[in-house]
């Protein structure tokens, strides 16, 4: 797994966008099929514009989700961009 | 209702203008005059997105062979699907492109048959592989995802590598190399198309190292020719557990090949409601849960896994779509797949034929 660095900027790849908000499951569809997104995983997703860095994404996500451990936050949010990475879903601006 | 649909399949057209010995389209192919109007194909995709279906392939035959495609992927978008596009390129213009993408379309998977000039014209039966590469091209220089696709067998298994090269020139994100299946124009040319057991091997090897070289490059898909597994593949992941098929003509099938399997009685998109078609159909219904299974299957620990394989495949290899698929070891006509392996493997290509254009 590659761990991206704090100060890249994450985007979906192309051929990657997620379902539309308040549909009964979160996902992100993508060329093959669709991966399901759990708990806070859209968020994270979302945040992923292509405008802020990871260390931006992790302090937003850390001023919405006041009550969570903030290093939890940051390893979560590490792993899953790791993993869309690995998958071809994501990619670094 | 048990099952969610995920995916349809809309095979809009048979038209095409290549002529692939290993066409996966039924030997009896729908006609022009039979073909779904655009309105109807509307309707389909919204009743599909209301379903909760997330993605719809478009294919063929050559889907840009229907003058209204762009609609279509409108039409597809507006329903809330993603629309991935599976063409071999031809038909397409730099115009057309730009207004598909500007219609919605999610990806395109371009097929190529080889990545040498005179083998992709042979196998193709056309003289389309340099346009091909040109669109390649123009679809690279557009923000649209796409897949390059590599059908592969026993007449060009020997390029893999150049092939895989081929691929990353192109600047796909993602290579699929399919190994045909036999179905279709596939099964008829099967003993000309079947790799030996070496050049499987060798070809997994190939595939490994480029994997691993290519990594966070170009994802590489690997589609396995059943006849030399293990055990069967899961088909379309069950039948009618995810996935739908409707041809040009509105008949909406379990799977690609589904109409050699005798007296299933395909329903039509034009007379009922899809939603009817997926949970009350006969034909969805057929093959859907275990009861239907015959021993090995009904005891078997892989049934959740692979569903006892591929009920089309049973038919074309044992005569009986409710047989085990015989290419699994454990199923009793497994000496049938046996057989024409033993036979692939000493004996030199045969000759084949070429796909017909419908009219």
């Amino acid at each position: 797994m590659n761990v991206p660095e704090s100060n890249r900027v994450p985007r979906l790849a192309q051929g990657c966008r997620l379902n539309p908000a308040g549909s009964t499951e979160d996902l992100l569809l993508i060329p093959e099929g669709a991966l399901h997104l759990k708990g806070p995983a859209r968020t994270i997703v979302e945040l992923c514009n292509g405008e802020r860095n990871l260390s931006e994404i992790v302090a937003e996500l850390q001023r919405q989700y006041p009550s969570a451990e903030p290093a939890r936050i940051e390893t979560e949010a590490v792993a899953l961009l790791a993993r869309l990475r690995d998958r071809g879903a994501l990619e670094y601006v | 209702m048990k099952y969610q649909l995920r995916a349809l399949i809309a095979e809009i057209t048979h038209r095409c203008p290549l002529h692939c010995v290993y066409c996966s389209n039924p030997l009896e192919m729908q006609r022009r005059s039979d073909e779904l109007s655009t309105a109807d194909w509307l309707s389909i995709f919204q009743q599909a997105g209301e379903m909760g279906v997330l993605q719809l392939h478009l294919t063929g035959g050559e889907p840009l062979a229907r003058s209204d495609l762009t609609e279509l992927i409108g039409g597809a978008r507006a329903a809330q699907l993603y629309s991935n596009l599976i063409t071999s390129g031809v038909g397409l213009d730099e115009r057309r492109l730009d207004e598909l993408i500007e219609a919605g379309l999610d990806h395109i998977q371009l097929s190529f048959q080889d990545s040498g000039e005179a083998p992709a014209n042979e196998f193709s039966g056309t003289r389309s592989h340099a346009l091909k590469v040109r669109i390649a091209q123009m679809i690279r220089e557009r923000h649209i995802a796409f897949t390059v696709n590599m059908v592969v067998h026993r007449r060009n298994l020997g390029r893999l590598q150049e092939m895989i090269a081929f691929a990353e020139q192109t600047g796909a994100k993602r290579l699929e190399i399919a190994n045909v299946q036999y179905y279709g124009w596939a099964f008829r040319n099967r003993e000309a198309l079947l790799p030996t057991r070496q050049q499987l091997e060798q070809s997994i090897e190939i595939v490994e190292a480029a994997r691993e070289r290519l990594k966070g490059r170009l994802r590489i898909d690997f589609v396995f020719p059943d006849y030399y597994a293990k055990y069967p593949k899961p088909c379309m992941n069950g039948w009618g557990h995810q996935q739908m098929l409707i041809d040009p003509a509105g008949r909406v099938l379990p799977c690609h090949a589904a109409a050699v399997i005798p007296g299933l009685d395909l329903p039509s998109a034009c007379e009922h409601a899809l939603q009817w078609i997926w949970e009350d159909s006969a034909a969805f219904n057929r093959f859907r849960d275990e009861s239907w299974m015959p021993e090995p299957c009904r005891s078997c620990d892989r049934r959740t896994r692979d569903f006892g394989g591929c009920r089309c495949q049973a038919f074309l290899l044992a005569g009986d779509a409710a047989a085990t698929d015989p290419v699994c070891i454990l199923a009793p006509q497994h000496t049938v797949v046996e057989e024409i392996l033993q036979h692939v493997n000493v004996s030199s290509a045969r000759e084949w034929v070429y796909r017909i254009d419908p009219s």
